[in-house]
């Protein structure tokens, strides 16, 4: 009951401080609504970067095809808001399914390059070809269309606070599950050694392919809760030049943790938002921060909170203990 | 009528062509040599554009600003390379490949900064049109497509018939047995270095008159310059010009059937060659570029 207990306090004590958060600063909730489905977003970033090892310019990508398959469907198809969420977690993880096996055969630098084409070709499709349906750069606006939901109306941004981070405590309270399942020990196995997981029997290909899947879908929900959120979408969201936040992102939180993601998200979001008040554009800042992040401090954040505080904190513990009770 | 509309998109090509190989050859050259990707070697094409530019409004002279451009990128080269990249060599390819990128965010903003947000327009130094085949084409084309070659040619007499240019292709093949010979491979690396970001100077001041000079010209440069070099083959000069020679007909061909064409037919091209051929059309399949 106790190993259940402490596997599942971290995100709730998460959640409920984003919710005390949210009562001192009451104008911060468009912030920390954004924060959360930013979060869910790096965390997908965060399998493929963090666990995999592997790095993607096509993350954008991803996160549009969930905003598009939920604004399509609100603008054309129905009503429910909760019913667009689960069209973008479908089309996430059929596009996880179907790009995967070509994808992640390839080697690093060049899975790299191919996310990013597929990138510029979706944005391609969603400018270009599919003007008729996705209305180009003029956006898809269906905010007058979307319906009640059931005993929360999410239309309101009050209460789609609380929706956004209802979801993102599922997410964590999931991704916390992985993280100590044998798939997240996989994981971090292929992306030390591959070559000993296919040695030792693993089907190392079959477990990229669900990692990937994993991630498109997290993209995928992130980009359905835009949708949702603005009650509109545009193509920039899946523009090739913004891959570089989502991977900034990842590694100012610390790459392959659980909580990392969420901290990533906060210092990537926080710095934006002082930096643009001086700083018309942010390039420079961005970059100099995840040279310093990459050559000083390479565990992000959250690395270097587990590290310097928690760990020290259950070394003392546990002298504590052994002082009390000599064996 | 419509000849003449084919003819014209064919050297439109060319011209494409040339810049493309100007500005990958960095890119394949480092990643024969030093295996590290170079994502920001189109920062030195973005700041040679703008040292054309300005210039350009200081003297008047587009020649000059050329030179400029390259003196420039190969300065910026140089101090990237010894200051940074020598920390990286040797690490893992992810980790080169998000330090590089985020040395070319920092040159946008450092561009931003300098110059402004707003776009630059360069004049075209010449203005003549001569007539081939019954087409009047503007010189300033033949002009790139000429340059471009003659640097083709002055690259594969540097690599085939100087001692340190059979340096650097024997590094290629193994940097280990080159330092073993009692070669300094860090000072080749450096040599190398500075010569390929000067190309993309040249590049950059190529193009400007062509394009419109923007903070994010290197963004889209960028995904191009890498599809050039993947096509091409890592490390292989001669994959690399034809796969420009290749793209830039795919570029102003498609631009000339729909205009939306000229963007995203390359990614298509791209997607299929490394799907059925992952080594690239003349990529070597072996130990030495990570493939087994």
């Amino acid at each position: 009951m106790s190993k259940i207990f402490k596997g599942v306090l971290g995100p709730f004590l998460l959640i409920f401080l984003l919710l005390v958060a949210r009562f001192i600063f009451p104008h911060k909730v468009t912030f920390i609504t954004e924060l959360s489905i930013f979060t869910i977003y790096v965390m997908g970033n965060d399998i493929l970067y963090g666990y995999l090892g592997l790095v993607s310019f096509g993350q954008p990508f991803y996160l549009s095809v969930g905003a598009y398959s939920a604004a399509i469907y609100l603008a054309y198809l129905g009503h429910s808001p909760l019913v667009a969420l689960v069209a973008g977690i479908i089309s996430g993880f059929i596009v996880g399914m179907v790009l995967g096996p070509f994808f992640i055969r390839l080697r690093g630098d060049y899975f790299a390059l191919i996310n990013a084409a597929i990138c510029a070709i979706g944005l391609f499709i969603v400018e270009k070809l599919l003007i008729g349906i996705t209305r180009g750069d003029d956006g898809l606006w269906y905010r007058s269309r979307m319906g009640v939901t059931p005993i929360l109306d999410i239309r309101m941004p009050n209460n789609f606070f609380y929706f956004a981070l209802l979801i993102l405590l599922i997410i964590l309270l999931l991704y916390k599950f992985m993280d100590h399942s044998v798939l997240g020990v996989s994981f971090r196995a292929i992306r030390v050694n591959e070559r000993k997981m296919r040695f030792l029997g693993y089907d190392t290909f079959k477990i990229k392919w669900i990692g990937f899947s994993l991630a498109s879908i997290l993209s995928a929900i992130s980009g359905a809760l835009y949708a949702i959120n603005f009650g509109f979408v545009n193509p920039s969201l899946g523009e090739p030049s913004r891959a570089a936040e989502v991977l900034v992102a990842t590694l100012i939180g610390g790459a392959g943790t659980v909580y990392g993601p969420f901290f990533g998200a906060f210092g990537f979001l926080g710095i934006k938002d002082l930096v643009s008040k001086y700083i018309e554009r942010w390039e420079l800042f961005v970059g100099i921060l995840t040279i310093l992040v990459l050559f000083k401090f390479s565990k992000g954040i959250w690395g270097g909170v587990d590290f310097f505080i928690i760990e020290k904190l259950k070394t003392k513990i546990k002298s504590f203990k052994q002082k009390r009770y000599p064996i | 009528m419509q000849i003449d509309l084919w003819l014209s998109a064919v050297i439109f090509g060319f011209s494409v062509s040339g810049i493309l190989f100007l500005v990958s050859l960095g890119i394949s050259i480092g990643f024969g040599l030093m295996r590290i990707v170079n994502m920001e070697q189109m920062l030195y094409y973005t700041f040679g554009a703008y040292m054309t530019y300005t210039m350009l409004t200081w003297t008047g002279n587009y020649w000059l600003g050329m030179v400029a451009a390259i003196v420039v990128a190969a300065f910026l080269g140089f101090i990237v390379e010894t200051q940074l990249l020598r920390r990286v060599y040797g690490r893992e390819m992810m980790f080169t490949m998000v330090v590089t990128f985020s040395v070319f965010l920092i040159g946008i903003g450092l561009v931003q900064y300098i110059w402004g947000l707003d776009p630059k327009p360069v004049p075209s130094p010449t203005q003549f049109m001569v007539p081939i085949f019954g087409v009047k084409m503007p010189i300033y084309r033949l002009l790139v497509i000429s340059i471009a070659l003659f640097v083709y040619i002055l690259v594969q007499i540097f690599l085939n018939k100087t001692i340190i240019g059979k340096a650097i292709r024997a590094g290629i093949e193994n940097p280990q047995n080159v330092q073993g010979l009692g070669i300094n491979i860090y000072k080749i690396f450096t040599l190398t270095f500075v010569v390929a970001s000067g190309l993309a100077g040249l590049g950059g001041a190529l193009n400007a008159p062509l394009t419109m000079t923007g903070p994010y010209m290197g963004f889209d440069m960028l995904l191009f310059a890498f599809i050039t070099v993947i096509l091409g083959g890592l490390g292989s000069i001669k994959g690399t010009l034809v796969s420009a020679l290749i793209l830039g007909q795919v570029i102003s061909i498609g631009g000339t059937i729909w205009s939306p064409l000229s963007f995203v037919a390359p990614f298509v091209v791209m997607f299929f060659v490394i799907l059925i051929r992952p080594t690239g059309l003349y990529g070597v399949a072996g130990k030495a570029f990570g493939f087994e």
